[in-house]
């Protein structure tokens, strides 16, 4: 064989092998990625990530939940979370608390049991976006007041709690409402109101919490 | 070159033929003449953009003697001693020896004698005495104080809906017709006299809107789109206020058949001057609607409750007060509440009360609230908000701000009242971001009544007594607040 040809099958033989090489790895990416998808998909996946390290400091924070009687329309209970390096996760603590519900029966549950937390985003200028589902609005059993306390157990549980949340704007079905169940307009991002709580302003104490 | 040196030719042409066109055209129109007992249709033309009548139908109709002397060309009235002469061509009358001047000549075509408009008030009043009105453009004439009734007519987009409302000072009788795409609103009223001629408003169910009375006969004629299926007329305010509804299969109207209306009885004995009410129009909301049925008790649901005692509440309103009720829906239809307080904002109504059954999780609460928009509510998103001058500029969520004390005091006066007419029942002033109550520009409230969540609480709500003196302690408090110098004027 001459030699020229002899190189030219070696450098053809190299050739070959790295192109066989790239091949493999493409394809094994492109399973890899199908694999990728095909698990974000699973409804059964475990909960990507924990919404608190096993570091983070304990964090004792207000819930407002509806009274069952007497003159404040919410009444704050005293619950423990985990001061989350993320201001999006201590929020998301403060609302499985809410759909928790109370622990004492003097007060009532402030969401439809069926209503779940879809989403949440905090914005830069400090509004808390929360889409819930459909059944916050369909399970909704009505009346003003009752409307009043689901919205504002929300939003002041996370306004009194987090500073850095200014104001809540609810989303249900990830679109915006004109209302949740008929009266209350949720158009407009909602501010703080401890009018209606047990509780008063403390500008300090929350301060403090930080 | 060439384009240019046919173009312009053509140009010069096209804008000759339009100015000189007006001039040159008689357009024929029919225009009724309303007398207080009967009408004449006479046929208007148009020369020189002025209108036309012809004389000889009107004098013949009125009976007023005449010459017609043909080889003269000139055309004389009499009545009593009194003459009046006009000429071919000359825009000078003589009234017994009297020279009147009209806007344009006289004109005698095909043996008819025709004469500009205003002929009827400057020469055929001064001759025979009858009075001539006509608003200048609209194509009527009425004569000698016939009653003329305005018109107004209103149409809106209320979410799924569209509503045309007419409102008239006298009561009508309606028949609405429709022939595919058209549908014809026959007013059983001789001599209206419309404020528009037609809406300028179009939108997914409605082309055009427009009166007509060419034939004597006063109707509403609506051009109408494919997407309109149904639609459904409703009396209010004794037959003085109408809504047409113009629906959608889209909509999901539960056809539960409202119950029926009663004609309210005439206002028999006001208990107050109308001159002296500032409470002149009242929008009752009945809250809920179509597949927003509100809150449920074990036999009744929010939205017909509301329904019901919103009906009641404006008999006994017109009965005892005589104000122009208005309902936001008269029946099971689904409304956004931008709209239900567009339909006060857009009458001028000068109360707004929305109302509603509570529910409580409590099973034995049984309060009631009156509700008025949070105050300093929507403040935040505005820089509207800072000066009284940007009230004109208002977003439309901060419209309550303009009346907020009003309705505070409003609200404190139903308090007052309810708990009065309805002793061992709590009824609390509260605030709230009612999205019902922040975009209404006059005094509102809402009315939250008791619970549908207890069942003692719920039969009581549904009692025909029970409405009934609800209904009347409402009437009290609207007639103290209409009294009371925070009502709008
Ligand atoms: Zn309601």
């Amino acid at each position: 064989m001459p030699r020229h040809i002899k190189i030219g099958l070696i450098v053809f033989g190299i050739g070959g092998a790295i192109a066989m090489g790239f091949f493999v790895d493409i394809v094994g990416r492109v399973r890899s990625m199908v694999n990728e998808r095909e698990t974000e998909e699973n409804p059964f996946k475990p909960p990507a990530q924990p919404l608190y390290a096993p570091t983070d400091p304990p964090m004792t924070v207000k819930i407002f939940f509806p009274a069952a009687s007497g003159d404040s329309l919410l009444v704050a209970e005293d619950q423990t979370i985990f001061k989350s390096a993320e201001i999006a996760n201590r929020a998301r603590q403060i609302l499985q608390k809410i759909q928790e519900g109370p622990g004492r029966d003097t007060m009532l549950a402030p969401l439809p049991k069926e209503a779940k937390v879809q989403d949440l985003f905090i914005s830069e200028q400090g509004t808390a976006f929360i889409d819930f589902s459909d059944a916050m609005a369909t399970a909704h059993p009505g009346g003003i007041l009752n409307e009043l306390t689901t919205i504002y157990s929300i939003v002041d549980s996370l306004t009194y709690n987090l500073p850095e949340i200014k104001q809540v704007k609810i989303l249900i079905g990830g679109v915006e409402k004109e209302t949740l169940a008929g009266h209350c307009l949720l158009l407009l991002p909602l501010e703080m109101d401890l009018s209606i709580t047990n509780v008063i302003p403390h500008e300090e104490k929350t301060a403090q919490l930080k | 070159m060439r384009a240019a040196r046919i173009g312009i030719p053509l140009a010069a042409l096209g804008a000759a033929l339009f100015i000189f066109g007006g001039l040159m055209h008689a357009a024929d129109t029919s225009i009724p003449i309303y007398f207080p007992n009967s009408k004449l249709i006479v046929k208007a033309e148009t020369f020189n953009r002025a209108t036309y009548v012809p004389i000889k139908e009107i004098i013949e109709f009125m009976g007023v003697p005449y010459t017609d002397a043909l080889a003269l060309e000139t055309l004389t009235l009499r009545s009593g001693n009194s003459r009046l002469l006009m000429t071919k061509n000359s825009a000078l009358m003589s009234y017994n020896n009297q020279i009147l001047l009209l806007p344009s000549p006289i004109l005698r075509e095909e043996g008819r004698w025709l004469a500009p408009i205003e002929f009827l008030t400057i020469g055929l009043t001064r001759l025979t005495g009858t009075e001539f009105r006509y608003r200048p453009g609209t194509p009527r004439i009425f004569a000698d104080n016939v009653d003329s009734p305005e018109l107004e007519m209103n149409a809106q987009t209320l979410g799924p809906i569209t509503r045309l409302t007419l409102r008239c000072s006298v009561p009508l009788k309606l028949d609405l017709k429709r022939d595919n795409q058209r549908a014809i609103l026959a007013i059983d009223r001789p001599a209206l006299d419309p404020v528009r001629e037609r809406l300028d408003h179009r939108d997914r169910m409605v082309r055009s809107i427009a009166f007509d009375d060419s034939d004597g006969d006063a109707k509403i004629i609506l051009d109408l789109t494919r997407d309109v299926t149904d639609m459904r007329l409703t009396a209010a305010d004794n037959n003085r206020v109408f809504f047409l509804d113009l629906l959608t299969k889209k909509e999901p109207v539960t056809e539960a058949a409202p119950p029926p209306v009663p004609t309210p009885a005439p206002a028999a004995k006001p208990d107050v001057i109308p001159a002296q009410r500032k409470v002149r129009v009242v929008v009752i909301d009945p809250g809920h609607g179509g597949m927003d049925t509100g809150a449920k008790s074990a036999s009744m649901v929010e939205k017909d409750f509301t329904l019901v005692f919103a009906r009641k509440l404006r008999t006994a309103l017109q009965t005892r007060l005589g104000p122009t009720v208005l309902l936001t829906r008269d029946s099971d239809v689904a409304l956004d509440n931008e709209a239900r307080s567009a339909v006060a904002n857009n009458n001028q109504a000068n109360l707004f009360i929305s109302l509603h059954a509570g529910y409580s999780a409590n099973k034995l609460d049984d309060g009631s609230s009156v509700f008025v928009m949070k105050d300093n509510f929507g403040q935040a998103f505005t820089t509207a908000a800072a000066g009284g001058r940007d009230q004109l500029f208002l977003p439309w969520y901060l419209g309550y701000r303009i009346h907020h004390q009003a309705s505070v005091s409003a609200a404190n006066v139903l308090q007052e009242e309810l708990s009065k007419a309805i002793p061992g029942s709590k009824f609390a002033v509260r605030t709230a971001p009612l999205a019902v109550l922040s975009s209404a520009t006059m005094p509102s409230v809402l009315l939250e009544i008791g619970n549908f969540n207890n069942p003692v609480n719920a039969q009581t709500l549904a009692d025909d007594g029970f409405q009934k003196t609800l209904a009347d302690a409402l009437v009290n408090a609207i007639l103290r607040f209409s009294q009371s110098p925070q009502a709008a004027n």
